[in-house]
């Protein structure tokens, strides 16, 4: 099926008009950080900001609290990503590389966390930590995210692992590595791949969660980033540039991350059939 | 940037078999460490998985037959009420009235983001390599946008005031969109909502798909072209076949997932006006946390887990089928 010059021209510019489409809500968030406030409310019409000012930055920078609500939200979802990873990789290794009564059980219950609607488990949640004292701590979100992102984890890193051909460590075991020795020479840096992979959607998850940190963290100055950016509007005068600016310094990370990995993206994606 | 090209693992499709696993040379020999160490090693996801995952979700069943005002909850005292909580909201025409507009709400945003997704992926394979980067750059930057940065810039675009488009309906000429408030009624705020939704979830789908094309041979399409098959007729033989199943994955993930939104919702406007763009997981918030009313929010969360259960009962019949057969 040909086509022809001028079908190939029409072609490659409708596929450019949907990108910048596509685009236009990143592409309008950040711009309108670098917009000076006055720019930001004129009724003037300008899709490019003239003059480029940092001022939004520093203003969102300042802002009370800010640099703890960013400090909380990295807290949170790096630990969580942390937890997560240790635990999903000893069980992913065990569950690959092992056989063992219960381990058909175990696949299946992690297979069942994972499809679980975990939203619906708010209430019980929220008395579990109130139990446990960990209300407005840092902690109890922690945790959370840690269960939230754990069956996604131990299934990627299950598949991760059955990638890797246990025949190589078989073979350093013969010349003379010890099982663990094995293991972690060279199973684990061919695994790199699928650890950052599997890092990233944690973060993501966690970097996204709003319902639970809405809930668990009500007291001023506990909050995560996602809970102050939707507060803004009943708590602040609606300063857009300076709430364009703490959204562009909240999607850095995730993007940062995002681009490291896309070009794995789809496929270990779908291999797990879960979003970060 | 690099290009995602090289994909083309098909969706749905479980991790790789295991591994030929030697079995242990004599069971009977083994020391009780190497015995243990599987189990040692699964304690840490096991735990984790029982006591947050596990032990909640049988809370919640408890919960829901708990009458769990405020009252109770600080003095501790168990109260059960039977089935009143689950009377109390099923007679409540609220409850209706908001279960099925997230119904409808659902349907349409996952409809749409389907048709979109796949007409992004169609694209995709037909644009030359250069607009291809460009348009899978647009897609990853939306899809990698956190929830909240989005919608706080939906909240920007769409500003009563200063908003990009009320400016730019008024250059067009519709002077009446000037001051014109987007978030007045539920069905224009859950437009919105919908809209900021859609935009976020077509890159993932619109990706899943393209991947599932890639695997499809190119010479089906030869085949299918001196057979004298039209675009259309090609696509109907050769792709769909290949891409009905991962169609079949992402529909249901993207009801899972935008069954139980808050976050967009919430920060959106609150349900509001006037409950009117209310869901279930709002629903399930305003009754329990912010109304004290923790029993019949715990009831209100497993009716919710129930429809949801409905909604995506077969496919999860199918998956746990297949996995299975993978896992023996």
């Amino acid at each position: 099926m040909k086509k022809s010059l001028i079908q190939r021209i029409g072609l490659g510019t409708f596929g450019v008009i949907v990108a910048i489409l596509f685009v236009f809500p990143t592409y309008w968030m950040i711009t309108s950080s670098l917009k000076t406030p006055g720019e930001v409310l004129s009724p003037n019409y300008d899709l490019i900001p003239l003059s480029v000012t940092f001022e939004n930055f520093v203003t969102a920078l300042t802002k009370p609290g800010f640099t703890t609500y960013l400090a909380n939200s990295l807290i949170v979802t790096i630990g969580a990503v942390l937890c997560s990873l240790v635990a999903g990789v000893l069980a992913a290794v065990t569950l690959s590389r092992m056989r063992f009564r219960g381990r058909k059980g175990f696949l299946l219950l992690v297979l069942v966390a994972q499809l679980a609607p975990f939203e619906a488990l708010l209430i019980p949640m929220y008395l579990l930590m109130r139990d446990a004292g960990l209300l407005n701590q840092l902690p109890s979100l922690l945790l959370v995210y840690f269960a939230a992102t754990l069956p996604f984890t131990c299934w990627m890193l299950y598949g991760f692992v059955n990638g890797i051909p246990y025949d190589l460590e078989e073979a350093a075991m013969i010349d003379g590595c010890s099982r663990a020795g094995a293991f972690r020479r060279v199973t684990l840096p061919l695994l790199a791949p699928g650890l950052v992979t599997t890092s990233v959607f944690s973060f993501i998850t966690a970097w996204n969660e709003f319902l639970f940190a809405f809930v668990f963290m009500r007291d001023q100055g506990k909050q995560t980033l996602p809970v102050w950016l939707s507060s803004f509007r009943t708590a602040f005068s609606v300063d857009w540039g300076g709430i364009m600016a703490a959204s562009v310094i909240y999607a850095v990370p995730a993007l940062v991350f995002f681009i490291l990995v896309q070009r794995k993206l789809v496929s270990n994606l779908t291999a797990g059939a879960v979003k970060g | 940037m690099t290009t995602t090209e090289d994909v083309t693992t098909p969706a749905g499709s479980s991790p790789p078999a295991s591994p030929r696993i030697k079995p242990p040379k004599s069971n009977r020999r083994l020391r009780l460490g190497e015995r243990t160490a599987p189990y040692l090693l699964l304690l840490p996801a096991l735990v984790a998985i029982l006591v947050l995952l596990g032990w909640p979700t049988l809370q919640l069943i408890g919960i829901s037959f708990r009458k769990l005002d405020l009252r109770e909850l600080v003095s501790g005292e168990m109260v059960w009420v039977g089935f009143e909580n689950f009377s109390e909201i099923l007679s409540d025409p609220e409850f209706w009235e908001i279960t099925v507009r997230t119904l409808v709400f659902t349907a349409a945003v996952v409809l749409t983001t389907l048709l979109l997704a796949l007409f992004m992926a169609l694209l995709m394979r037909h644009l030359n390599p250069v607009v291809r980067v460009i348009l899978q750059v647009a897609l990853i930057l939306a899809w990698a946008t956190p929830v909240l940065a989005t919608t706080t810039v939906f909240q920007w675009i769409f500003d009563q005031q200063y908003g990009i488009l009320n400016k730019t309906l008024a250059k067009l000429g519709f002077d009446g969109f000037i001051g014109h408030s987007w978030f007045s009624t539920g069905p224009s705020t859950l437009t919105v909502i919908g809209l900021l939704v859609v935009w976020q979830a077509v890159p993932f789908v619109a990706f899943t798909l393209y991947a599932g094309l890639l695997g499809v041979p190119k010479e089906q399409y030869e085949a299918a072209g001196i057979d004298g098959a039209n675009a259309w007729q090609a696509f109907w033989a050769v792709s769909w076949p290949a891409i009905r199943p991962i169609l079949t994955m992402v529909t249901f993930l993207s009801v899972l997932w935008d069954f139980k939104l808050f976050a967009q919702v919430w920060a959106i406007r609150q349900g509001g006006p006037d409950g009117a763009s209310t869901t279930l997981p709002v629903y399930m918030y305003l009754k329990g946390l912010a109304g004290n009313h923790f029993g019949l929010a715990a009831t209100a969360a497993l009716l919710m887990m129930l429809v949801l259960i409905l909604l995506t009962a077969r496919y999860v019949q199918l998956l746990v089928r297949t996995k299975e057969a993978d896992l023996s």
